[in-house]
């Protein structure tokens, strides 16, 4: 626990109360990042800082609002508080608004979640300046020719968070983060020239790939975006690449949120109970994987956190509900957002998958789009590669999917065996046969 | 409800520019000439001297930088919003710091500091300094203030407006909403205001400071009709103070919404694959911003990312073609009287005549192509260092009526609202969200559409615009905010309706 953040933190709530709050919540962030990333064989940008910050909610006379700010002087603090105070109470009551029953902050998970590398001190200049190198050497060997412009970038963050309430609460956590990649661009025919990348994210800075496979796999995925082209119109089994998963899922998380329940936004509200997947989709919300990106022993309402399945062989079992959301619709809540995404693997590789199918789609990346939370109707642009013959034979451009939602879930067939670890949504790859894919 | 005619598009059109006369459309986007906000914020409330930013700079360029600059910011931001009938949620943020950027070629070192004290911005330059592993370079002996006009006078701070004057603004934008439609079942409602200051001082003896105001008014409505329920909002905003925020602008937020969401109980799915598309004008030009406007962005030009790389001076369009970047519209969202490296606001014209002419720079990009700065240097805040971005983003009117253009489409789909676009810069190819819009039959607008996705090539739409009417709108929103390399900044856009002879249109019908 740092001492300096908690007494602020104790300091802060007890301006706030003097000030007329009933009651408040105050979290202090801070944290120290460094970022380089190379091109040409010379550093491109380098960019390092700290920063810290302040957000105060007050509960005043059942009224409510939230206030943040990065000026951290004392005399300057006290009159941002005492403003805050003031502010919420001009607003209309809103019964619904208070600190959670402390009841739900009880049982906090006894485990270590390895959300901090014990070594982050041990980088240097030397070696952030290494990795970024090796990964812009490879990337520019693995490209070959068609290299127009390779940017390699490392990124390490390391910092802590402090929530404290007036009705009891306290968390803290420390937390590191490292991501490395690169982005190519390659000469294509014509004007065309691909944009591919590929970059990880770990909590570990030995969990991150060597700078030979990522160079690797950056240089890869862009050669195969190479031909780009859109075909005709065609009903295909289609595969959705493991790490862009989560933008798919996304149509799917969002109207489970208690908001958009709440208000009329979502088109699963009366859909608790009911298949809204086919038998292969299970989904579910994991805060306690070690070293997970999204690992957490207490949610953003302080809520101890909780292991639940939120869709069970295709059956809605869960949604995401937080205190304020839960006194509005009357129900009891789980938890505001969700932590870790985990879909079970399946048995078999994308290879394997891609050979029995014969011909289809295999998406590598989305862009643009929308999913209307509300209708669950989606579509989307989409990136990546034909497949004959269970062989990739033409990368794709300019093409679209579209479906409702609850249509498009019912047409998945198989989950394939390589969840995305760098990410805190570890999604494997996804089957969905009869997809309309439209293109010229 | 009956699908939108077109005359009662137009209509509804000819209100919105009624409204639009008070909040302006490009043909009174001339600006005053009006003073340019006082100087000295940070010197009085922070204590910032010329000779501390003169140390700080000598700091940044101590290991042979060419050239550093610093970037003071100071911003208020202000949410009040409604949920369930009621005023009853406010946010407030306040950010504060300066960034130091030192710069050696095209390479960059960048550091920043939430302090604004001596000791804490000698570090930061220190950091940023390592870029360059030279000889001292010295900054200017002293600072000359770069003058510009004022995009975006207010007659009052947007600071010095009492916190509960928002509320019945938001108040009335919800009870007009309800009193519209008996189907809307709900509405989400808010104001949000943000008053920035900064102050840009280089090491080559340029000093600019400037407060920036922003904000918008929305109401995002579900309505019910038979077990269905559909969603839509609007919002109108910019550069603008408080007294902006009229019962006029109320009424059009509500009215915008309301018509919007209802009109999607009627919409259908066109078939999918390639056919004509008619942009209507207004909020259409976020198309032009993507599809087209990253790409001319000049650093993806200069390292060579960019489909339009190799395309200066060359025929990218028709000759009617003639698109602006232009910082220097009356209290748009991308209106900027100075840029975040203290070029002033300026015009850029990107396309002219058919003609790609320029790209837009910053000042690394214009050293490499040896040209000067296009004010088109920007950042989202001082924890950002500076990359080319647009403001103002247009394409200049043709010689067509919006009925010529639409009979002349045929058979395709009118889009009349659009999101969620995105483009691959080295492929040029694009796709958006069509929210709101319209089929064309036979050369009149049909059934409403809705929930489809567009899908392109950013060269090859622009060779593909084959008519361009009269009838150019600049969208009057206040929440266009355009992400790029991690930065969120405001920005704006405007069309005329425009017919593009082919594009992919996404759907479920094979």
């Amino acid at each position: 626990m740092n001492k300096q953040m908690h007494d602020l933190a104790v300091w802060s709530i007890e301006k706030a109360k003097a000030a007329g709050a009933d009651d408040c919540r105050v979290s202090i962030n801070s944290r120290r990042f460094v970022e380089i990333s190379y091109r040409e064989r010379k550093p491109e940008t380098i960019k390092e800082a700290s920063t810290r910050n302040l957000y105060i909610e007050i509960y005043a006379d059942n009224r409510y609002s939230g206030q943040s700010t990065s000026d951290l002087r004392q005399d300057e603090l006290k009159d941002f508080i005492s403003n805050a105070v003031t502010t919420t109470k001009l607003l209309a009551e809103d019964p619904f608004r208070t600190l959670p029953e402390p009841k739900y902050y009880q049982g906090r998970a006894d485990i270590e979640l390895g959300i901090r590398d014990a070594d982050y001190e041990k980088l240097t200049p030397e070696s952030r300046h290494a990795l970024v190198k090796a990964i812009e050497d490879t990337s520019l060997a693995k490209g070959g020719e068609k290299v127009i412009s390779v940017t390699a970038s490392q990124y390490d963050t390391c910092g802590e968070s402090i929530t404290i309430t007036s009705n009891g609460f306290e968390g803290y956590r420390e937390y590191t983060q490292y991501s490395a990649g690169a982005g190519i661009t390659l000469q294509d025919e014509g004007d065309r020239r691909p944009n591919g990348y590929h970059y990880v994210t770990c909590v570990k800075k030995d969990n991150i790939p060597s700078a030979e496979q990522i160079g690797t796999i950056a240089a890869q995925r862009t050669l195969d975006l190479l031909g780009g082209k859109k075909i005709p119109t065609e009903t295909l089994p289609v595969i959705i690449e493991n790490r862009v998963v989560p933008r798919l899922l996304g149509g799917l998380l969002s109207p489970m949120n208690g908001g958009n329940i709440q208000q009329k936004r979502s088109f699963l509200a009366d859909k608790k109970g009911q298949k809204i997947a086919s038998d292969e989709l299970t989904l579910i919300d994991d805060p306690f994987i070690v070293g997970g990106l999204g690992s957490r022993l207490y949610d953003g309402d302080g809520f101890a956190t909780k292991k639940r399945v939120m869709i069970e062989s295709g059956v809605l079992k869960e949604f995401f509900i937080d205190w304020y959301y839960s006194r509005k619709l009357e129900c009891e809540p789980t938890t505001g957002g969700s932590s870790n995404i985990i879909i079970p693997p399946g048995e078999r590789t994308v290879k394997d998958i891609m050979k029995d199918l014969g011909r289809g789609i295999f998406v590598t990346g989305f862009i643009g789009g929308n999913s209307n939370s509300t209708t669950g109707d989606a579509s989307v642009g989409i990136i990546g590669h034909l497949f004959e013959n269970g062989q990739p034979t033409q990368a794709i451009a300019e093409m679209n999917i579209a479906d409702n939602h609850l249509k498009f879930w019912h047409k998945l067939v198989e989950v394939a065996n390589d969840p995305w670890i760098y990410s805190s949504q570890r999604t494997p790859s996804l089957v969905f046969t009869d997809v309309v894919v439209s293109g010229a | 409800m009956k699908p939108i005619t077109r005359r009662s598009f137009l209509r509804r059109a000819a209100g919105t520019t009624i409204t639009a006369a008070m909040a302006p459309t490009l043909t009174s986007c001339i600006s005053d000439i009006t003073q340019a906000p006082k100087t000295g914020y940070f010197e009085s409330e922070f204590g910032i001297t010329d000779s501390m930013c003169r140390k700080v700079l000598a700091e940044a360029l101590s290991k042979g930088g060419d050239f550093a600059d610093l970037y003071f910011e100071h911003t208020i931001s202000n949410w009040v919003i409604l949920e369930d009938g009621k005023v009853n949620q406010a946010y407030c943020d306040v950010s504060l710091g300066v960034g130091i950027r030192t710069v050696k070629g095209d390479q960059v070192g960048y550091g920043f500091t939430q302090e604004l004290t001596a000791k804490s911005m000698m570090a930061a330059a220190s950091t940023a300094a390592t870029i360059a592993a030279a000889s001292p370079n010295e900054p200017a002996g002293e600072f000359v203030e770069t003058k510009f006009k004022n995009h975006y006078p207010m007659e009052k701070l947007l600071t010095s407006v009492p916190f509960e004057s928002r509320l019945p603004i938001v108040q009335n934008t919800n009870d007009k909403c309800f009193a519209l439609s008996p189907l809307i079942v709900k509405v989400n409602a808010g104001l949000n205001d943000e008053q920035k200051r900064i102050m840009v001082v280089t090491s080559d003896g340029r000093k600019a400071e400037d407060l920036l105001p922003r904000g918008y008014l929305y109401a995002s409505v579900v309505a019910e009709k038979d077990g269905k329920r559909e969603r839509a909002s609007w919002n109108l905003g910019g550069r603008r103070d408080f007294s902006y925020y009229s019962p006029t602008v109320v009424n059009e937020v509500a009215q915008e919404a309301v018509d919007r969401v209802l009109i999607l109980f009627e919409a259908v799915q066109p078939p999918a694959g390639e056919i004509p598309v008619v942009l209507g004008p207004g909020v259409t030009g976020i198309l032009l911003h993507e599809a087209i406007g990253h790409g001319m962005e000049a650093d993806f030009n200069r390292k060579g990312i960019s489909t339009y790389s190799t395309m200066i001076d060359r025929k990218v369009a028709e000759p009617f073609v003639t698109i602006i970047d232009d910082g220097t519209n009356l209290k748009l969202s991308g209106s900027l009287n100075v840029d975040d490296e203290a070029t002033p606001g300026q015009k850029t014209v990107l396309v002219e005549n058919g003609i790609l002419r320029s790209y837009m720079h910053d000042k690394i990009s214009a050293k490499h192509y040896k040209v000067k700065p296009t004010g088109n240097g920007r950042r989202e805040s001082y924890q950002h260092y500076v990359i080319p971005r647009m403001r103002n983003t247009y394409m200049l009117p043709g010689p067509a009526t919006p009925e010529e253009v639409i009979k002349t489409a045929k058979n395709g789909i009118y889009v009349q609202n659009v999101s969620n676009g995105q483009v691959k810069i080295g492929e040029g190819d694009f796709a958006f969200y069509v929210s709101q819009g319209q089929m064309i039959e036979d050369g009149k607008l049909t059934a409403p559409i809705k929930d489809i996705n567009i899908m392109g090539n950013g060269p090859k739409m622009l060779k593909n615009v084959t008519m361009v009417a009269n009838d150019l709108q600049m969208y009057q929103g206040g929440a266009g905010m355009c992400g790029k390399n991690g930065q969120g900044v405001p920005v704006g856009f405007g069309l005329p309706t425009a017919l593009v002879k082919s594009m992919t249109v996404g759907g479920t019908k094979a």
